[in-house]
Protein backbone atom coordinates (compact mmCIF):
# COMPACT_ATOMS: atom_id res chain seq x y z
CA UNK A 1 0.00 0.00 0.00
CA UNK A 2 1.12 3.50 -0.76
CA UNK A 3 0.14 6.92 -0.49
CA UNK A 4 -1.52 8.20 -4.19
CA UNK A 5 0.41 11.36 -5.38
CA UNK A 6 -1.53 13.43 -7.49
CA UNK A 7 -0.32 16.41 -9.36
CA UNK A 8 -3.50 18.96 -9.71
CA UNK A 9 -3.16 22.56 -11.21
CA UNK A 10 0.64 22.85 -10.19
CA UNK A 11 -0.04 21.33 -6.18
CA UNK A 12 0.52 18.04 -5.19
CA UNK A 13 -2.12 16.43 -3.34
CA UNK A 14 -1.38 13.63 -1.29
CA UNK A 15 -4.02 10.84 -0.26
CA UNK A 16 -2.94 9.65 3.37
CA UNK A 17 -6.49 7.78 3.92
CA UNK A 18 -5.11 4.38 3.95
CA UNK A 19 -2.64 5.06 7.00
CA UNK A 20 -3.60 4.70 10.50
CA UNK A 21 -0.69 5.78 13.14
CA UNK A 22 1.25 9.19 12.20
CA UNK A 23 4.83 7.49 11.87
CA UNK A 24 3.27 5.56 9.04
CA UNK A 25 2.05 8.80 7.83
CA UNK A 26 5.45 10.28 7.92
CA UNK A 27 7.57 7.57 6.46
CA UNK A 28 5.27 7.19 3.37
CA UNK A 29 5.97 10.80 2.83
CA UNK A 30 9.19 11.38 3.56
CA UNK A 31 9.59 8.56 0.79
CA UNK A 32 7.16 10.03 -1.54
CA UNK A 33 9.17 13.54 -1.41
CA UNK A 34 12.55 11.90 -2.13
CA UNK A 35 10.85 10.73 -5.39
CA UNK A 36 9.30 14.00 -6.36
CA UNK A 37 12.93 15.63 -5.96
CA UNK A 38 12.09 17.08 -9.51
CA UNK A 39 8.99 19.01 -8.78
CA UNK A 40 9.50 23.29 -8.25
CA UNK A 41 10.64 24.90 -4.94
CA UNK A 42 7.52 26.42 -3.17
CA UNK A 43 4.97 24.42 -4.64
CA UNK A 44 2.09 23.81 -2.70
CA UNK A 45 0.85 20.31 -1.26
CA UNK A 46 -2.87 19.48 -0.02
CA UNK A 47 -2.81 16.66 2.68
CA UNK A 48 -6.11 15.02 2.56
CA UNK A 49 -5.94 12.91 6.34
CA UNK A 50 -9.49 11.06 5.58
CA UNK A 51 -10.71 9.88 9.64
CA UNK A 52 -7.56 10.91 11.25
CA UNK A 53 -6.96 13.41 13.44
CA UNK A 54 -3.67 15.67 13.96
CA UNK A 55 -2.36 17.78 16.70
CA UNK A 56 -0.77 21.04 15.75
CA UNK A 57 2.31 19.69 16.67
CA UNK A 58 2.16 17.11 14.30
CA UNK A 59 0.89 19.53 12.14
CA UNK A 60 3.86 21.11 12.62
CA UNK A 61 6.28 18.05 11.87
CA UNK A 62 4.80 17.79 8.27
CA UNK A 63 5.19 21.00 7.39
CA UNK A 64 8.75 20.66 8.49
CA UNK A 65 9.00 17.53 6.30
CA UNK A 66 7.61 19.58 3.71
CA UNK A 67 9.74 22.90 3.65
CA UNK A 68 12.76 20.17 4.05
CA UNK A 69 11.98 19.34 0.03
CA UNK A 70 11.70 22.65 -0.52
CA UNK A 71 7.29 22.62 -0.55
CA UNK A 72 4.89 24.08 1.31
CA UNK A 73 1.59 22.63 3.20
CA UNK A 74 -1.17 24.46 1.66
CA UNK A 75 -4.04 22.95 3.32
CA UNK A 76 -4.76 19.49 5.52
CA UNK A 77 -8.34 17.99 4.73
CA UNK A 78 -9.78 15.98 7.63
CA UNK A 79 -13.15 14.95 8.18
CA UNK A 80 -12.56 13.99 12.08
CA UNK A 81 -14.03 17.18 13.98
CA UNK A 82 -12.09 19.96 14.47
CA UNK A 83 -13.08 20.07 18.10
CA UNK A 84 -10.91 17.64 19.18
CA UNK A 85 -8.08 19.51 18.25
CA UNK A 86 -9.01 21.92 21.04
CA UNK A 87 -9.28 19.39 23.96
CA UNK A 88 -5.07 20.48 23.57
CA UNK A 89 -6.29 23.97 25.01
CA UNK A 90 -8.94 23.88 27.41
CA UNK A 91 -9.59 27.56 27.22
CA UNK A 92 -9.97 27.75 23.80
CA UNK A 93 -13.91 27.33 23.96
CA UNK A 94 -13.90 30.45 26.30
CA UNK A 95 -15.82 33.29 24.80
CA UNK A 96 -13.15 34.63 22.53
CA UNK A 97 -13.79 37.84 24.40
CA UNK A 98 -17.00 38.62 22.93
CA UNK A 99 -17.68 39.69 26.11
CA UNK A 100 -16.79 43.19 27.62
CA UNK A 101 -17.77 44.53 30.65
CA UNK A 102 -18.18 48.31 31.48
CA UNK A 103 -18.11 49.61 35.20
CA UNK A 104 -18.66 52.94 35.86
CA UNK A 105 -16.93 53.50 39.72
CA UNK A 106 -14.12 53.72 41.36
CA UNK A 107 -12.55 50.33 42.91
CA UNK A 108 -11.97 50.65 46.64
CA UNK A 109 -9.37 48.44 48.92
CA UNK A 110 -11.36 45.22 49.38
CA UNK A 111 -13.48 44.99 46.38
CA UNK A 112 -12.51 42.72 43.51
CA UNK A 113 -14.03 42.75 40.01
CA UNK A 114 -13.62 39.59 37.71
CA UNK A 115 -15.06 38.92 33.63
CA UNK A 116 -14.37 36.28 31.41
CA UNK A 117 -13.77 38.53 28.63
CA UNK A 118 -12.48 42.24 28.52
CA UNK A 119 -13.20 44.85 31.43
CA UNK A 120 -12.87 48.36 30.97
CA UNK A 121 -13.13 50.49 34.28
CA UNK A 122 -14.23 53.93 34.07
CA UNK A 123 -12.74 54.75 37.53
CA UNK A 124 -9.33 54.55 39.30
CA UNK A 125 -8.53 51.20 40.72
CA UNK A 126 -7.35 51.82 44.46
CA UNK A 127 -4.89 49.73 46.25
CA UNK A 128 -5.59 46.71 47.73
CA UNK A 129 -8.42 46.32 45.08
CA UNK A 130 -8.31 43.67 42.44
CA UNK A 131 -9.14 43.45 38.65
CA UNK A 132 -9.00 40.22 36.94
CA UNK A 133 -10.13 39.52 33.22
CA UNK A 134 -9.71 36.51 31.12
CA UNK A 135 -9.18 39.34 28.02
CA UNK A 136 -7.77 42.57 28.17
CA UNK A 137 -8.22 45.54 30.99
CA UNK A 138 -8.56 48.94 30.23
CA UNK A 139 -8.47 51.76 33.08
CA UNK A 140 -9.60 55.23 32.29
CA UNK A 141 -8.64 56.17 35.25
CA UNK A 142 -5.63 55.53 37.75
CA UNK A 143 -4.62 51.58 38.00
CA UNK A 144 -3.37 51.53 41.57
CA UNK A 145 -4.06 48.29 42.04
CA UNK A 146 -3.87 45.04 40.56
CA UNK A 147 -4.78 44.03 37.47
CA UNK A 148 -4.57 40.66 35.72
CA UNK A 149 -5.61 40.30 32.75
CA UNK A 150 -5.36 37.21 30.29
CA UNK A 151 -6.16 35.29 33.51
CA UNK A 152 -6.65 32.03 31.78
CA UNK A 153 -3.45 32.31 30.38
CA UNK A 154 -3.85 34.96 27.10
CA UNK A 155 -0.25 36.31 26.66
CA UNK A 156 -1.84 38.68 24.02
CA UNK A 157 -3.60 40.24 26.74
CA UNK A 158 -2.93 43.80 27.21
CA UNK A 159 -3.44 45.99 30.79
CA UNK A 160 -3.90 49.98 29.83
CA UNK A 161 -4.30 53.01 31.75
CA UNK A 162 -4.49 56.49 31.75
CA UNK A 163 -2.45 56.49 34.56
CA UNK A 164 -0.23 53.06 35.14
CA UNK A 165 0.52 52.61 38.75
CA UNK A 166 0.01 49.43 39.86
CA UNK A 167 0.99 47.61 42.96
CA UNK A 168 1.26 44.28 40.82
CA UNK A 169 0.65 43.61 37.07
CA UNK A 170 -0.31 39.97 35.97
CA UNK A 171 -0.70 39.52 32.51
CA UNK A 172 -1.42 35.59 31.43
CA UNK A 173 1.40 33.47 34.08
CA UNK A 174 3.70 36.72 34.10
CA UNK A 175 3.25 38.63 37.13
CA UNK A 176 5.70 41.64 37.79
CA UNK A 177 5.57 44.71 40.29
CA UNK A 178 7.03 47.96 39.98
CA UNK A 179 10.86 48.50 41.04
CA UNK A 180 12.02 48.82 44.61
CA UNK A 181 12.57 52.36 45.58
CA UNK A 182 12.16 53.95 42.18
CA UNK A 183 9.17 56.34 41.83
CA UNK A 184 8.41 56.93 38.72
CA UNK A 185 6.11 59.76 37.67
CA UNK A 186 4.27 59.08 34.40
CA UNK A 187 1.87 61.41 33.41
CA UNK A 188 0.73 60.02 30.36
CA UNK A 189 -1.34 56.66 29.32
CA UNK A 190 0.67 53.82 29.41
CA UNK A 191 0.01 49.90 28.11
CA UNK A 192 1.58 47.01 29.75
CA UNK A 193 2.11 43.37 27.42
CA UNK A 194 4.33 40.78 27.37
CA UNK A 195 6.89 41.05 24.52
CA UNK A 196 9.76 38.41 24.27
CA UNK A 197 8.33 36.92 27.46
CA UNK A 198 8.49 39.52 29.62
CA UNK A 199 6.20 41.83 30.87
CA UNK A 200 6.87 45.69 29.27
CA UNK A 201 5.21 48.91 29.54
CA UNK A 202 5.11 51.35 26.66
CA UNK A 203 3.49 54.74 26.10
CA UNK A 204 0.07 54.08 24.68
CA UNK A 205 0.01 55.87 21.49
CA UNK A 206 -3.93 56.81 20.37
CA UNK B 1 -35.36 70.44 61.49
CA UNK B 2 -34.95 66.98 60.82
CA UNK B 3 -32.69 65.12 62.78
CA UNK B 4 -29.46 63.20 61.30
CA UNK B 5 -27.08 60.31 62.65
CA UNK B 6 -24.15 60.65 61.43
CA UNK B 7 -21.92 57.57 61.90
CA UNK B 8 -17.84 58.56 62.01
CA UNK B 9 -15.41 55.78 61.40
CA UNK B 10 -12.11 55.17 60.37
CA UNK B 11 -11.03 51.76 59.95
CA UNK B 12 -7.52 51.98 61.07
CA UNK B 13 -7.22 52.59 64.73
CA UNK B 14 -6.19 55.89 66.21
CA UNK B 15 -6.55 58.01 63.43
CA UNK B 16 -8.55 60.43 65.88
CA UNK B 17 -12.44 59.01 65.34
CA UNK B 18 -13.36 59.35 69.50
CA UNK B 19 -11.36 62.98 69.51
CA UNK B 20 -13.50 63.89 66.02
CA UNK B 21 -16.92 62.46 67.43
CA UNK B 22 -16.45 64.65 71.05
CA UNK B 23 -14.88 67.76 69.52
CA UNK B 24 -17.30 67.63 66.61
CA UNK B 25 -20.20 67.07 69.69
CA UNK B 26 -19.19 69.88 71.64
CA UNK B 27 -19.23 72.59 68.61
CA UNK B 28 -22.66 71.56 67.81
CA UNK B 29 -24.05 72.10 70.89
CA UNK B 30 -22.43 74.96 71.35
CA UNK B 31 -24.16 76.16 68.64
CA UNK B 32 -27.33 75.41 70.79
CA UNK B 33 -28.29 72.10 69.04
CA UNK B 34 -29.20 69.07 70.53
CA UNK B 35 -26.71 66.28 70.12
CA UNK B 36 -26.38 63.01 71.37
CA UNK B 37 -22.78 60.88 71.02
CA UNK B 38 -23.13 57.29 71.21
CA UNK B 39 -19.81 55.15 72.11
CA UNK B 40 -20.32 52.01 69.81
CA UNK B 41 -16.84 50.86 70.32
CA UNK B 42 -18.11 47.66 73.04
CA UNK B 43 -15.46 46.69 75.39
CA UNK B 44 -12.63 49.63 74.47
CA UNK B 45 -14.98 52.63 75.49
CA UNK B 46 -13.34 55.96 75.59
CA UNK B 47 -15.61 58.65 74.44
CA UNK B 48 -16.89 58.80 77.73
CA UNK B 49 -13.05 59.53 79.30
CA UNK B 50 -12.33 61.64 76.50
CA UNK B 51 -15.35 63.96 77.59
CA UNK B 52 -14.78 63.46 81.39
CA UNK B 53 -18.06 61.99 81.90
CA UNK B 54 -16.72 58.54 83.01
CA UNK B 55 -17.45 58.76 86.75
CA UNK B 56 -21.13 59.54 86.21
CA UNK B 57 -21.68 56.18 83.97
CA UNK B 58 -24.48 53.94 85.36
CA UNK B 59 -25.90 52.44 81.97
CA UNK B 60 -24.37 51.92 79.07
CA UNK B 61 -25.64 50.69 75.42
CA UNK B 62 -25.90 46.87 76.12
CA UNK B 63 -28.40 48.32 78.91
CA UNK B 64 -30.36 49.81 76.78
CA UNK B 65 -30.86 47.32 74.03
CA UNK B 66 -31.53 44.34 76.58
CA UNK B 67 -34.28 46.84 78.04
CA UNK B 68 -32.43 46.80 81.52
CA UNK B 69 -32.97 50.25 81.72
CA UNK B 70 -34.94 53.30 79.80
CA UNK B 71 -33.23 54.85 77.51
CA UNK B 72 -33.31 58.37 79.15
CA UNK B 73 -31.52 56.72 82.44
CA UNK B 74 -28.50 55.34 79.87
CA UNK B 75 -28.13 58.77 78.81
CA UNK B 76 -25.54 60.78 80.26
CA UNK B 77 -25.86 65.31 80.29
CA UNK B 78 -22.55 66.76 79.60
CA UNK B 79 -20.86 68.59 82.35
CA UNK B 80 -20.77 72.25 80.65
CA UNK B 81 -23.66 72.09 77.30
CA UNK B 82 -27.00 70.91 78.45
CA UNK B 83 -28.29 70.03 75.19
CA UNK B 84 -24.88 67.47 74.71
CA UNK B 85 -25.48 63.62 76.02
CA UNK B 86 -23.19 60.87 75.92
CA UNK B 87 -25.07 57.33 75.25
CA UNK B 88 -21.47 55.13 76.66
CA UNK B 89 -20.40 51.80 75.73
CA UNK B 90 -20.09 48.90 77.62
CA UNK B 91 -16.87 47.88 78.71
CA UNK B 92 -17.84 44.10 79.90
CA UNK B 93 -19.41 42.72 76.98
CA UNK B 94 -18.11 42.72 73.58
CA UNK B 95 -19.28 43.60 69.99
CA UNK B 96 -21.67 40.98 69.77
CA UNK B 97 -23.73 42.52 72.14
CA UNK B 98 -25.85 44.19 70.11
CA UNK B 99 -26.70 43.58 66.74
CA UNK B 100 -27.26 46.38 63.68
CA UNK B 101 -31.25 45.89 63.84
CA UNK B 102 -31.10 46.48 67.86
CA UNK B 103 -28.97 49.88 67.15
CA UNK B 104 -31.25 51.08 64.20
CA UNK B 105 -34.24 51.21 66.73
CA UNK B 106 -32.12 52.75 69.00
CA UNK B 107 -31.11 55.52 66.45
CA UNK B 108 -34.66 56.11 65.49
CA UNK B 109 -35.74 56.23 68.95
CA UNK B 110 -32.89 58.72 69.76
CA UNK B 111 -34.08 60.48 66.42
CA UNK B 112 -36.90 62.25 67.99
CA UNK B 113 -35.53 63.93 70.87
CA UNK B 114 -32.34 64.83 68.76
CA UNK B 115 -30.94 67.22 66.04
CA UNK B 116 -27.80 65.34 66.22
CA UNK B 117 -26.54 61.81 66.37
CA UNK B 118 -23.27 61.17 66.71
CA UNK B 119 -22.07 57.56 65.96
CA UNK B 120 -18.42 56.84 67.44
CA UNK B 121 -17.83 53.67 64.84
CA UNK B 122 -14.83 51.20 66.68
CA UNK B 123 -11.84 50.31 64.47
CA UNK B 124 -11.94 47.45 61.76
CA UNK B 125 -14.58 46.25 59.76
CA UNK B 126 -16.41 43.73 61.89
CA UNK B 127 -19.44 43.78 63.89
CA UNK B 128 -18.89 46.72 65.72
CA UNK B 129 -18.86 48.60 62.18
CA UNK B 130 -21.78 46.84 61.17
CA UNK B 131 -23.32 47.85 64.39
CA UNK B 132 -22.33 51.56 64.14
CA UNK B 133 -23.39 52.20 60.12
CA UNK B 134 -27.15 50.52 60.80
CA UNK B 135 -28.89 53.66 61.60
CA UNK B 136 -26.78 55.87 59.65
CA UNK B 137 -27.96 59.09 57.38
CA UNK B 138 -24.40 60.46 57.26
CA UNK B 139 -20.64 59.45 57.39
CA UNK B 140 -17.37 61.42 58.25
CA UNK B 141 -14.27 59.07 57.24
CA UNK B 142 -11.37 60.04 59.69
CA UNK B 143 -8.24 59.38 58.04
CA UNK B 144 -4.64 61.12 59.06
CA UNK B 145 -1.85 61.63 56.21
CA UNK B 146 -0.68 57.99 56.52
CA UNK B 147 -0.85 55.40 53.54
CA UNK B 148 -2.01 52.67 55.86
CA UNK B 149 -4.58 55.35 57.21
CA UNK B 150 -5.77 56.30 53.97
CA UNK B 151 -5.82 52.79 52.69
CA UNK B 152 -7.50 51.60 55.31
CA UNK B 153 -10.62 54.21 54.70
CA UNK B 154 -10.79 53.70 50.96
CA UNK B 155 -11.88 50.20 52.30
CA UNK B 156 -14.05 51.58 54.88
CA UNK B 157 -15.80 53.64 52.28
CA UNK B 158 -16.23 51.10 49.83
CA UNK B 159 -17.67 49.41 52.72
CA UNK B 160 -19.90 52.28 53.34
CA UNK B 161 -21.19 52.63 50.19
CA UNK B 162 -22.05 48.78 49.80
CA UNK B 163 -24.42 49.66 52.79
CA UNK B 164 -26.37 52.59 51.25
CA UNK B 165 -23.57 55.61 52.09
CA UNK B 166 -22.78 57.03 48.85
CA UNK B 167 -22.21 60.55 50.50
CA UNK B 168 -19.15 59.98 52.91
CA UNK B 169 -16.91 62.73 53.46
CA UNK B 170 -13.52 63.26 54.90
CA UNK B 171 -11.48 64.84 57.62
CA UNK B 172 -7.63 64.52 56.97
CA UNK B 173 -6.64 64.63 60.78
CA UNK B 174 -3.09 65.60 62.31
CA UNK B 175 -1.71 66.68 59.35
CA UNK B 176 1.52 68.54 59.83
CA UNK B 177 1.63 71.17 57.54
CA UNK B 178 5.97 72.02 57.82
CA UNK B 179 6.43 67.95 56.86
CA UNK B 180 3.61 68.48 53.93
CA UNK B 181 5.56 71.80 52.64
CA UNK B 182 9.19 69.20 52.79
CA UNK B 183 7.18 66.56 50.92
CA UNK B 184 7.95 64.20 53.72
CA UNK B 185 3.91 63.89 54.29
CA UNK B 186 1.01 63.42 51.86
CA UNK B 187 -0.75 66.59 51.21
CA UNK B 188 -4.55 66.49 51.13
CA UNK B 189 -4.76 66.32 47.14
CA UNK B 190 -2.73 62.81 47.32
CA UNK B 191 -5.44 61.98 49.66
CA UNK B 192 -8.53 63.05 47.91
CA UNK B 193 -7.09 62.04 44.58
CA UNK B 194 -6.91 58.04 46.10
CA UNK B 195 -10.22 58.10 47.95
CA UNK B 196 -12.06 61.11 45.49
CA UNK B 197 -15.21 61.70 48.04
CA UNK B 198 -15.88 65.22 49.65
CA UNK B 199 -13.53 66.51 51.94
CA UNK B 200 -15.21 68.20 55.08
CA UNK B 201 -12.06 69.72 57.01
CA UNK B 202 -8.45 69.50 57.55
CA UNK B 203 -7.38 69.88 61.38
CA UNK B 204 -3.78 69.94 61.82
CA UNK B 205 -1.69 68.13 63.95
CA UNK B 206 -1.56 69.91 67.73
CA UNK B 207 -0.33 68.71 71.26
CA UNK B 208 -3.02 70.99 72.57
CA UNK B 209 -5.27 68.10 72.21
CA UNK B 210 -3.29 64.96 73.86
CA UNK B 211 -3.49 67.85 76.87
CA UNK B 212 -7.46 68.60 76.26
CA UNK B 213 -8.01 64.54 75.92
CA UNK B 214 -5.93 63.60 78.84
CA UNK B 215 -8.21 66.56 81.08
CA UNK B 216 -11.41 65.49 79.64
CA UNK B 217 -12.22 68.76 77.82
CA UNK B 218 -12.49 68.79 74.12
CA UNK B 219 -10.35 71.14 72.30
CA UNK B 220 -13.33 72.93 70.76
CA UNK B 221 -13.32 74.89 73.81
CA UNK B 222 -10.10 76.35 73.83
CA UNK B 223 -10.28 79.36 71.56
CA UNK B 224 -6.42 79.38 71.19
CA UNK B 225 -6.06 75.65 69.85
CA UNK B 226 -5.67 75.58 66.68
CA UNK B 227 -7.14 71.79 66.07
CA UNK B 228 -10.31 73.04 68.12
CA UNK B 229 -10.79 76.33 65.49
CA UNK B 230 -10.28 73.28 62.79
CA UNK B 231 -13.44 71.17 64.71
CA UNK B 232 -15.59 74.20 65.00
CA UNK B 233 -15.47 74.77 61.22
CA UNK B 234 -16.04 71.50 60.68
CA UNK B 235 -18.91 71.97 62.65
CA UNK B 236 -20.75 74.21 61.11
CA UNK B 237 -20.42 72.68 57.71
CA UNK B 238 -22.17 70.12 59.04
CA UNK B 239 -24.90 72.29 59.46
CA UNK B 240 -24.62 73.47 56.27
CA UNK B 241 -22.99 76.64 56.58
CA UNK B 242 -20.32 77.66 53.48
CA UNK B 243 -16.94 78.07 55.64
CA UNK B 244 -14.24 78.12 53.11
CA UNK B 245 -11.46 75.92 53.45
CA UNK B 246 -7.89 77.27 54.91
CA UNK B 247 -4.90 76.72 52.87
CA UNK B 248 -2.20 74.86 54.87
CA UNK B 249 -0.32 77.96 55.47
CA UNK B 250 -3.72 79.78 56.62
CA UNK B 251 -4.02 77.21 58.84
CA UNK B 252 -0.59 77.07 60.42
CA UNK B 253 -1.22 80.59 62.60
CA UNK B 254 1.69 81.78 63.70
CA UNK B 255 2.68 82.98 66.85
CA UNK B 256 1.53 86.98 66.20
CA UNK B 257 -1.64 85.90 64.76
CA UNK B 258 -2.21 83.82 67.31
CA UNK B 259 -1.59 86.88 69.73
CA UNK B 260 -3.68 89.18 67.32
CA UNK B 261 -6.63 86.93 67.87
CA UNK B 262 -6.40 86.71 71.22
CA UNK B 263 -6.33 90.37 71.89
CA UNK B 264 -9.52 90.68 69.50
CA UNK B 265 -11.38 88.36 71.44
CA UNK B 266 -10.53 90.03 74.74
CA UNK B 267 -12.20 93.20 73.34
Amino acid sequence: MSAALRSVNGEIRVDMRSFNTFSEIKDQLEEKLRRIDSYALGTLVTLDMGDKHLSSKQIREIEDILLDHGLHLRELRSNSRPREEEDENPFSDMPGYSDTALICRHLRSGQKVFCEGNLVILGDINPGAEVVAGGNIVVMGSLRGLAHAGAFGDESAIISAYRLSPTQLRIANHITRPPDGEVIVVSTPELARIRAGKVVIEKLKI
Amino acid sequence: MKSRVIVITSGKGGVGKTTTTANLGTALAMTDKKVVMIDTDIGLRNLDVVMGLENRIVFDIVDVVNGNCKLKQALIKDKRFDGLFLLPAAQTKDKTAISPHQMKNLTNELRKDFDYILVDCPAGIEQGFKNAVAGADDAIVVATPEISSVRDADRIIGMLEASGLNNARLIINRLRSKMVKRGDMMDINDILDILSIELLGVVPEDESIVVSTNRGEPAVLETASRAGGAYRRIARRLMGEKVPMLSVDEENVNFVDRFRKILKLAR
